[in-house]
């Protein structure tokens, strides 16, 4: 009954809707929304699963309780959502220790009130229905209760038996984005203790080929200015990237730029939503990006639009990338990108004309084989408009996980400690220094030192280092165990292999408020052996977080761990006791009832983190901002007036020096129109001071306002500050700890402060940056066609990679499977593409537990052209199979929609509990189960890795779509 | 020139209909605490506010504007 | 006098959802009931529009004058409200509605319809204000705390607007007068009635402001 009446309501209001609106615009027919269809399609799943339950005239006596009208104050804890990057406020009020309120914080600079479902929805976290409740095992290939006790014990006990037989390179600690910035770093920690560099985050495949791109290009990697930022910008150029949906406050900054006249285009192979808001949408061959961005050089040069002086002070190695766009002519582009020329030139007249203006990108860039150089394709476009370290202007990279940045700076990364410090000799020290342990102990606990310093397996491939034969891989022991500790199964590809490597490991622990997709794929191919830990949310301990802006929030923690869960912190105390390094581990942190205190971590990476200016943020200036959001400026981020004058939201880093040296935080990177001690900035110095006898230094005359130095120049040490005469400048102690040591690793901060607040230059030097990366396989970035192309005619011209054999400890291979699949096209003509939906995040098992977002999208779905279902016979909403080369097949409904070309489909990537056509329930654990499941559209995906930093291709891949 | 005048006709466009929805008088007789015979009171009566009704409207006025993101940025 | 009103600025609007989830989570409203929904069209084409929709308040409510036992009211600004004790869930109002706003909670595995539940504008209902009661069966009263809607106070794009109609109305001119084009204010004329041809025929209402 319902369902007819949610339907009549849907076609009722929609009709009326569609009349209202065509009246303004009565051009356009009206074509099945997304919604409607999915109301209409999933509605009874929902009814049923839900029937009578909560009916609203007899609602239950516990959430009655839960009103506020009962006589206890109310608390008001202030949070941040944990569902995006962007990082908007909540303040959560609190009575009787249970969360009863969520309301809007005007006051936040970043998001002023505003939320999209998932932040609207977060105070869900304290019901928690849907959570593991206590610590399980799988037992005869059902999962059973134990006590904490148990659990610590056996898993402890499992590890240290194949750390004894196999080495610690045994087990690999897949570590996770949404942990705080504390939890991330002890990570990185608890795992150099443990003794290996096999570790990882969702980084790894989200942005690690962007944060590789643009450091190697101008010194740091992350995005250069903010979503607030964007409101100074006259045009803003997204591809592969799809804000309305997966970062949808941001489009409060974008669509405030645009009313007041900002030119907004999205090049994108969907019509997505951000499209729908956009001046023009291009749409381009996915992958092809490239291509499509020499095409736009081209006529940047062409026509004289490049910033000539700009590039003469402050790029090195333009002309390369000018020669290789003049190359990209408009046939070839078109033949590439599917984009006729008046397209790209308005693409590039739209952004040389209307500066400053500012490009975005996201997974559609780097998730693809040749991710790295595409991210440098835009770099090297915002330089050669001389947009980079302009308000309104640079490279804004929107992260994804609302810590993600943060994981990244400081959290588990195999190829780097803490500060990307590297894991050469000389960071071990440093970090051995400061956690104050010996560097000979934390050498004994690795293998070697070549393995010490040898960077470790990405997250992306684990299943290889599961399976792949022994005497092929770059290390002793294979995997025999997996932690998976936040992080899902289901956003890594090749979903169909990662189950046979879950079948063979020795143990699969899971650490996680919401294991259940990984318990759920694992007891579908296992009797015993895995062990589940309930931890838990952001919002049952405290920490800081760091948007993708590089601002830093601190979470007070808004409830007590519901059931039995513990903070992830704590589990790793508790681990590491039994593992025997729990007094190395906390040395110089407080530890109450088991729980390390994040404040006194935050401190020791305030102490170690000189390389990106996480050393100012001490907890107590954090917190000073978050009371006092209201004296920022949403515009400049800037504090006016009040305790923190002068200071930007967040602290954003670079905040470099002591938090004593009060660096006011960095909004803008690169930007010399300010003062160093006023955030301002240049490139980095970090690839030498000079190249094929030509300078690297920044030319004379570029500098950051204000410093002493007027001319390009490497970066400090106590050498540089000995020839410069500022030696003395230091105090007695600072000299003590400085001599002999660099900006980096002076342990008292006394380089940086004498080079910035008394002299006004930049710590890391000033250079120019790179538009050609020598280091990297494609030094001037070329276009290569994916492993799995739809075109062979461009596989012929556009090969890809040759094969390499260790690389990250695995062989890897491109051209090998690229000419095997030559002619995939002929029985899988599509182009599987993959994304976000606006409900839910990640791999999703979080939000699609959430009632309020789940009722929203309540199946999986595939996106197909009109012209490619009609011709497979296929009508909307019918199931079809959509089938991979790897053989693996989804089962999904179909959504008819001009949103993909004739040549794509597109399938939303947050769902998983479907596993091949069949429900999963059967294998979670009993009531942790999400309400929502569907087919993961990583079951189906296929091979192919970045040729820098192992980043996984899903974006572009071939399929077949036929009726079910 | 074409497009500022055609901007200018849809400001004014809007502005009629902002301020000309000609709505219905309609007289809301509040009686005893009671509207049109069902019970409730007035949201100014409740405890934050004690009937204090120009206070609860200033709360109201101020609330709004941060619906309002041009009064900050 | 403060006349409540919504706009949804369909330029603005971007189908987050978060209006949706911010009432859900406001009122714990159950599965399958939904006060708000946002509504597309031209999906995934060029001119793709969303609006978000709910209970408008009608000025002359059509719910109200169809309600065979008289449970409708409404107050001095503008809410209209109903008195679920008094409602036999008959379901009339919600084929008068314009806005498809009443619905109807399952109740029971025969599907019997619940009392109507709609937007309340967060303005409770009949029972005494901010009490267990008027939470239980109508969600929080946020305007007896003198806070406006939670939908419209998190929208993400600040395309959702609810409170006084002046202000919105005041909120709404500076940006179409900012970006020149999105006037027309989609529902308002069905449901505060239609435009007049001469604003100066409405000298009373503009001057009222209290
Ligand atoms: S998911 Fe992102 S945009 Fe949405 S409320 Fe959370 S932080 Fe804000
Ligand atoms: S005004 Fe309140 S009750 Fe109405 S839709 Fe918005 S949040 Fe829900
Ligand atoms: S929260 Fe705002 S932008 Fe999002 S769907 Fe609702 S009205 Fe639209």
């Amino acid at each position: 009954m319902l369902v007819k009446k949610s339907d009549a309501v849907a076609r009722r209001s929609g009709a009326r809707l569609a009349r209202g609106l065509n009246a303004a615009d009565a051009s356009v027919p009206g074509t099945l929304d997304r919604r409607s269809f999915l109301k209409r399609s999933g509605l009874a799943a929902g009814t049923s699963a839900f029937a009578g339950q909560l009916s609203f005239s007899m609602i239950g006596k516990a959430e009655a309780a839960e009103g506020k009208s009962a006589a206890t104050a109310v608390e008001v804890k202030r949070t941040v959502c944990t569902h995006c990057s962007v990082g908007c406020a909540i303040d959560a009020e609190v009575q009787n220790g249970v969360w009863v309120g969520q309301e809007p914080v005007f006051d936040s600079p970043i998001n002023l009130g505003a939320h999209c479902a998932k932040g609207a929805s977060v105070r869900e976290h304290g019901h928690g229905e849907h959570r593991l409740r206590y610590p399980m095992k799988l037992v005869d290939g059902k999962y059973k209760r134990i006590s904490w006790d148990e659990a610590l014990n056996e898993v402890s006990e499992r590890l240290l038996r194949l750390r004894k037989e196999s080495g610690p390179d045994s087990v690999y600690w897949v570590g996770s984005s949404k942990h705080s910035n504390e939890q991330a770093y002890f990570m990185r920690k608890f795992v150099s203790m443990w003794g290996t560099n096999n570790c990882d985050h969702q980084a790894r495949i989200c942005h690690s080929t962007t944060v590789a791109g643009v450091a190697n290009t101008w010194g740091y990697g992350a995005m250069t200015n903010s979503y607030n930022d964007m409101q100074n910008s006259k045009a803003i150029f997204f591809i592969g990237s799809n804000a309305a949906e997966a970062h949808p406050v941001s489009m409060l900054h974008i669509l405030h730029a645009k009313e007041l006249g900002a030119k907004v285009i999205v090049a994108d192979p969907r019509f997505t939503r951000t499209a729908a808001k956009a001046d023009h949408h291009v749409r381009l061959r996915s992958g092809s990006d490239i291509a499509l961005i020499y095409g736009v050089l081209r006529h940047v040069f062409e026509n004289g639009w490049e910033d000539k002086k700009y590039l003469e002070d402050r790029v090195w190695g333009m002309d390369k990338i000018r020669d290789e766009s003049m190359k990209w002519t408009a046939d070839k582009v078109l033949d590439v990108t599917n984009v006729p020329d008046e397209q790209v030139k308005l693409i590039a007249e739209t952004l040389a004309k209307n500066k400053p203006s500012t490009v975005v990108w996201c997974m559609g860039q780097t998730q693809h084989t040749t991710g790295n150089a595409i991210v440098r394709m835009m770099c090297n476009l915002q330089l050669a408009l001389g947009n980079v370290g302009v308000a309104g202007g640079g490279t804004n990279i929107f992260r994804g996980h609302d810590n993600v940045q943060g994981a990244t700076d400081v959290g588990p990364n195999p190829d780097s400690l803490p500060g990307y410090y590297g894991i050469a000799t000389g960071s071990w020290k440093h970090w051995a220094n400061v956690w104050g342990v010996d560097y000979e102990w934390l050498k004994g606990r690795y293998v070697s030192q070549a393995m010490m310093e040898k960077s470790g397996i990405t997250v992306s491939r684990w299943i290889d280092g599961v399976t792949e034969k022994n005497e092929l891989i770059d290390q002793d022991p294979n995997l025999k165990a997996v932690v998976f500790w936040g992080h899902a199964p289901n956003s890594q590809t090749r979903g169909k292999e990662m189950v046979e490597a879950m079948k063979v490991l020795d143990t699969l622990v899971v650490i996680d408020p919401y294991p259940s997709a990984t318990a759920a794929m694992a007891a579908m191919v296992r009797k015993d052996g895995v062990y589940l830990l309930p931890a838990a949310t952001q919002f049952e301990c405290a920490g800081s977080c760091t948007a993708s802006n590089r601002s830093i929030q601190w979470r007070e923690k808004v409830i007590e761990p519901l059931f039995e869960s513990k903070p992830d912190h704590t589990i790793m105390y508790l681990l590491a006791q039994k593992f025997g390094f729990d007094k190395e581990f906390t040395k110089n942190i407080k530890v109450v009832n088991n729980e390390p205190l994040p404040e006194d971590i935050l401190r020791e990476i305030n102490r170690g983190t000189w390389t990106i200016g996480y050393t100012g943020q001490s907890p107590e200036r954090l917190k000073l901002h978050m009371k006092n959001m209201h004296t920022f400026n949403p515009k400049t981020l800037k504090a006016q007036g009040g305790p923190c004058d002068g200071e930007y939201f967040g602290l954003p880093w670079p905040c470099y020096g002591t938090p004593e040296m009060k660096h006011p935080g960095t909004p803008n990177l690169y930007d010399t129109s300010k003062h160093v001690m006023d955030g301002g900035g240049n490139f980095r110095a970090n690839f030498g001071v000079e190249r094929d006898g030509t300078s690297l230094l920044a030319a004379d005359g570029s500098h950051s306002v204000g410093a002493d130095l007027t001319t390009g120049y490497p970066e400090f040490d106590h050498v540089l500050l000995k020839k410069l005469g500022w030696w003395d400048e230091l105090t007695d102690d600072e000299k003590k700890k400085a001599e002999g040591k660099n900006w980096k690793t002076d342990p008292s901060g006394g380089i940086i402060r004498v080079a910035m607040k008394v002299h006004g230059c930049h710590p890391f030097g000033n250079a120019k940056a790179r538009a050609v990366v020598w280091n990297f396989p494609d030094p001037v970035p070329l276009h290569r066609e994916a492993l799995y192309s739809t075109r062979p005619d461009l596989v012929d011209k556009y090969p890809s990679h040759d094969d390499k054999k260790a690389f990250w400890r695995m062989p890897t291979l491109y051209k090998s499977v690229q000419q095997k699949f030559k002619e995939t096209v002929k029985d899988f003509p599509l182009i599987l593409t993959s994304g976000r939906l606006v409900e839910f995040e990640g791999g999703g098992e979080e939000t699609r537990s959430n009632p309020w977002l789940a009722e929203l999208q309540q199946e999986n779905f595939v996106e197909i052209n009109p012209k490619t279902a009609n011709d497979r016979g296929i009508r909307d909403r019918d199931m079809v199979w959509v089938k991979s080369p790897t053989g693996a097949q989804l089962k999904v409904r179909a959504l008819v929609t001009e949103r993909v070309g004739t040549d794509t489909v597109f399938i939303p990537f947050h769902f998983s509990g479907w596993w091949q056509g069949k429900d999963m329930i059967e294998y979670y654990p009993s009531g942790a189960a999400p309400i929502v499941r569907g087919e993961a559209v990583n079951t189906a995906t296929t091979y192919g890795y970045d040729s820098v930093t192992m980043m996984q291709e899903t974006k572009t891949t071939a399929c077949q779509v036929v009726k079910a | 020139m074409r497009s500022r005048a055609l901007a200018f006709m849809l400001a004014l466009a809007g502005a009629i209909v902002l301020s000309g929805c000609g709505e219905k008088e309609q007289v809301v007789v509040y009686k005893q605490g009671k509207y049109q015979g069902k019970p409730d009171s007035k949201p100014w009566d409740a405890t934050a506010f004690g009937g204090d009704k120009a206070k609860w409207e200033a709360s109201i006025r101020a609330r709004n504007q941060n619906q309002n993101e041009y009064k900050r940025m | 006098m403060a006349r409540m009103k919504f706009i949804c600025d369909a330029e603005r609007c971007i189908e987050c959802n978060g209006c949706v989830t911010a009432c859900k989570n406001e009122h714990e409203v159950p599965w399958g009931v939904n006060r708000r929904r946002v509504v597309t069209i031209n999906d995934g084409v060029p001119g793709e529009r969303s609006m978000s929709v709910a209970c408008m308040h009608c000025s002359d409510a059509p719910c109200q004058a169809v309600c065979p036992v008289d449970c409708f009211y409404k107050t001095e600004e503008g809410v209209v409200l109903h008195d679920k004790d008094l409602c036999i869930g008959c379901g009339y109002c919600f084929y008068a509605c314009p806005f498809g706003a009443p619905q109807f909670p399952q109740s029971g595995a025969f599907g019997l319809r619940g009392k109507m539940d709609k937007c309340t504008f967060c303005a409770g209902g009949p029972e005494a204000d901010n009490s267990e009661d008027e939470f239980r069966k109508y969600g929080r009263n946020r305007l007896a705390e003198g806070k406006l809607p939670a939908c419209a106070e998190m929208c993400s794009t600040k395309a959702l607007l609810g409170g006084d109609a002046d202000v919105l109305s005041d909120i709404y001119r500076e940006r179409v007068l900012k970006r020149g084009k999105g006037a027309e204010i989609w529902g308002w004329a069905t449901a505060y009635g239609k435009p007049e041809q001469k604003p100066a025929e409405q000298p009373a209402k503009t001057g009222e402001k209290s």
